[in-house]
């Protein structure tokens, strides 16, 4: 009950004029990003946080959380008229999303992906409310054991969960342990591989990085590529029928439940649950024969599931410290850069700020309805901007943000070497996620290693000792296990799921 | 390319027929004021609430400039590269500025001449605190414990060479204790550890923590000459007989070598009458920040018997890894 006084308050300063404009304003940009191919939220996020640098903290916070779950939103709007998922999380919702365009019935899939995702964001924070206090009292019995073992079982997961490509992945993701091992040590302090220049003693900065592997290798790949045609639908039904949202109301809860239980674990992407709600619909409907080919219950629980899990991500977060996904270990740099710790000192340090964001959330989410049911045709509009001038304006975008981060141009350079390094490894079909979370996981995790085994002396017997940690790497075992012995039945699953 | 290098050598002459910066007209622009640590720090916090008070007096802008990372490396070595012409200043860290130069392996391009110390803003004591229902209730009963079970107690900094690991050395010192050291990367990271029970006691500040000071956290020491007025409650190292246990994050504005002593006394000037002004000394005690204004030979004498103490306990933790 404590948790709700708070939240009232939360909401009493969230809808003051001051922060609601910039949440408004974090919806728009977040829907902007979400529409045009090519930026997806990590990167959009990244670019975005200099602008919130003259903010106060709660400001800046509230702007930047819209614009992610904002960008979660818009990445449907490309889907369903394009065939291009505007981010990552939107490739399911591309399958009957553009189907149903295709039949003219493009309105009512975005209007269904809307109110899909205002329920599953609006139910997935409620949960929040709930959850993530009593977790941050728990947070105290976590030491370092347990957020080492945590971080390897999230890793090992992103490993787990690759599809196909467990190999592409595995290198991925030693790859970024590499590369987090690049600055000073953080026992000795002395420099590792930093080849003497001082801009690496602090690592490589993980916010070009993801500008670069996300943003600038998106618009190269994208600069290629023909441009795809866009549906011209009629976008003036937007609303869709009451048979259509009678149909999806037990996909939006199933969705719901996948999503926010999904988002709770790090180190399962935005993808898997949408991916997982979808393979549910399909499994518990009368008619599987019609998903692939616009079947309605297909778009609402995959969007439903997509925007659950981006407002659940927001507990491990707020309660543990831990990034979940590279776009929320983006926001956790902009935490730390507005000078907040993001962990189990949050909720009692700064009430005020954890529970404003928190009704924010309701706000904003609430804003995207709006946003996107009637206004849907002004973003649909943007899809015809030539692709050439928009291209040119994120990169300019990309590289004032990379800049703006330290006013330090070797970031820039970070940004477009990983760029073109990123555009290298999407061509050869290597996966992103898994280098970008292991890059920001890696420092977190040898730090957690090195200090348990300061606390025990140089024993690694200390992990035996507490049943959380041993629990939590008993984890990755069991993935290891179960994908040496049933990777085919688990491919074959996906493949005729996904067809 | 033609009119790019017409431009530059237009800038460059202008350069030359520039006038010296002399005191009579600085300063003409805004001054950045480098601070070596993120946005949001204890340092950034009492950099800004001095930058906006100094700015009046100033009659230029102030501007902060954070250049954390490395523990305050890459941002020393902007201030020492940065040309003396008074319009970059930066914060100094002591100990932790001092540290950097005495640890070979961090290859640092600057030592402490590199630096002119104009005036000392913040001396924030180091604070020896455990859990509130720890079993050791004074310093010395955990001393003594840490004497007899040698490497049992795990004790935890804020960071490897940072002022409370050389705290602890001083400790180890002065009572023959023996610690098992945890560093941490910062304060929350300490508070987790000291309060889920993972680490027995903690090296810290008492600028970071007075406020929990009581049934969550109870305070052993201050370690310094007098007590902290944030912490009346809680003796200091010199009245528990520890003379040479005496440790804290100093911090106050200095400017790059070379810079000219006018320019200098322009600045302290400006700067001395923020600190003592009584806005400043309100805003600081909100944040648990006490004030320790110094500037001229006594600060100067400041730096460099720092400098000796903080060689002293760096050599024996290089000698311990």
């Amino acid at each position: 009950m404590e948790s709700l006084s708070h939240l009232l308050s939360g909401f009493a300063a969230a809808l003051s004029w001051y922060y609601l404009a910039y949440a408004l304003a974090g919806c728009v940009l977040g829907t902007l990003i979400g529409v045009l191919p090519g930026l997806g939220p990590a990167a959009g996020t990244a670019i975005l946080i200099p602008l919130t640098f003259n903010l106060d903290a709660t400001g800046a916070i509230i702007m930047l959380s819209a614009i992610y779950y904002g960008a979660m939103y818009g990445g449907t709007i490309t889907s369903v008229l394009i065939n291009v998922p505007g981010e990552a999380a939107s490739v399911v919702t591309c399958i009957d999303g553009h189907a149903m365009a295709r039949q003219g019935r493009a309105g009512s899939a975005l209007g269904i992906a809307a109110i899909g995702s205002f329920v599953g964001g609006v139910l997935a924070t409620v949960a929040l409310v709930v959850v993530a206090m009593p977790l941050a009292t728990l947070a105290l019995k976590f030491g370092p054991a347990e957020f080492f073992a945590l971080m390897v079982a999230g890793l090992c997961l992103v490993v787990g969960l690759a599809g196909k490509n467990i190999v592409a992945a595995l290198l991925m993701t030693v790859i970024g342990l590499l590369f987090a091992m690049i600055g000073l040590d953080p026992v000795r302090g002395a420099p590792r591989f930093t080849f003497g220049m001082e801009e690496l003693f602090d690592g490589i900065g993980f916010v070009p990085v993801v500008m670069g592997l996300f943003g600038v290798a998106e618009l190269l790949l994208a600069a290629e590529k023909r441009q795809a045609r866009m549906i011209e639908a009629e976008l003036k039904n937007w609303l869709p029928t009451g048979q259509e949202v009678r149909d999806c109301v037990g996909p939006i809860g199933r969705g719901t439940v996948v999503g926010f239980v999904l988002g709770l674990i790090p180190g399962v992407g935005a993808i898997v649950p949408t991916f997982m709600a979808y393979v549910i619909e399909k499994r518990v409907s009368k008619t599987p024969e019609r998903f692939g080919k616009g079947a309605i219950e297909g778009v609402a629980s995959a969007e439903t599931a997509n925007n659950a899990y981006a407002n659940a991500a927001m507990v491990p977060l707020l309660a543990l410290g831990i990034p979940s996904s590279p776009t929320i270990a983006v926001l956790m740099g902009a935490f730390i850069i507005n000078g907040i710790t993001p962990g189990p000192f949050l909720f009692q340090e700064q009430p005020a700020l954890v529970w404003t964001v928190i009704a924010s959330f309701f706000v904003g989410n609430a804003l995207l309805l709006i946003l996107n049911l009637p206004l849907v045709g002004l973003w649909a509009k943007l899809l015809k901007i030539p692709f050439s001038y928009m291209c040119v304006g994120v990169l300019i975008f990309c590289v004032i943000g990379a800049y703006g981060l330290k006013q330090s141009l070797f970031d820039v350079w970070v940004m477009l070497g990983f760029g073109i390094i990123g555009y290298l490894l999407r061509k050869l079909d290597f996966p992103i996620a898994p280098a970008i979370l292991a890059l920001i996981l890696g420092p977190m995790m040898e730090k957690s290693l090195r200090t348990t085994l300061e606390i025990s002396g140089g024993s690694f017997a200390i992990f035996l000792d507490r049943p959380v940690a041993l629990a939590l790497l008993a984890i990755p075992v069991i993935v290891i296990a179960f994908l040496l012995f049933k990777p085919r039945s688990l491919d074959k699953l996906r493949e005729s799921d996904i067809d | 390319m033609f009119i790019r290098r017409r431009t530059l050598l237009a800038a460059s002459a202008a350069t030359a027929i520039a006038p010296p910066a002399l005191a009579q007209n600085y300063p003409r622009r805004a001054v950045q004021l480098v601070v070596a640590f993120p946005a949001g720090g204890s340092t950034d916090v009492g950099a800004r609430i001095l930058a906006g008070l100094a700015e009046k007096d100033f009659g230029q802008p102030i501007t902060v400039v954070n250049k954390g990372g490395a523990g305050g490396q890459i941002g020393f070595t902007e201030i020492a590269r940065a040309r003396p012409d008074g319009y970059t200043l930066g914060f100094l860290n002591l100990p932790g500025m001092n540290t950097i130069t005495l640890d070979p392996e961090r290859k640092a391009v600057f030592t402490i001449d590199s630096f002119i110390p104009i005036v000392n803003q913040v001396l924030d004591p180091g604070f020896i605190w455990v859990k509130g229902d720890s079993p050791y209730k004074t310093l010395a009963e955990l001393t003594d414990a840490a004497k007899k079970n040698p490497g049992k107690i795990s004790a935890c900094t804020t960071g490897i060479l940072s002022d409370d690991h050389l705290a602890i050395l001083m400790v180890q010192e002065a009572t023959g204790a023996e610690f098992r050291i945890v560093h941490f990367d910062g304060g929350a990271q300490q508070l987790t550890g000291v309060l889920g029970g993972h680490v027995d006691v903690a090296f810290d500040n008492v600028g970071s923590v007075f406020k929990r000071v009581g049934t969550e956290i109870r305070g052993l020491a201050v370690t310094d000459v007098v007590r902290s007025k944030f912490l009346p409650q809680v003796p200091c190292t010199k009245e528990l007989g520890l003379t040479t246990v005496i440790s804290s994050s100093t911090r106050g504005v200095g400017a790059p070598k070379g810079t000219p002593a006018d320019i200098c006394k322009v600045v302290e000037t400006a700067f001395l009458k923020a600190i003592n002004s009584p806005e400043m000394k309100e805003k600081m005690d909100a944040v648990g920040l006490a004030l320790k204004p110094m500037v001229g030979a006594e600060y100067a004498k400041y730096y460099t018997d720092l400098q000796a103490q903080a060689k002293k306990y760096t050599e024996w933790a290089l000698k311990m890894r």
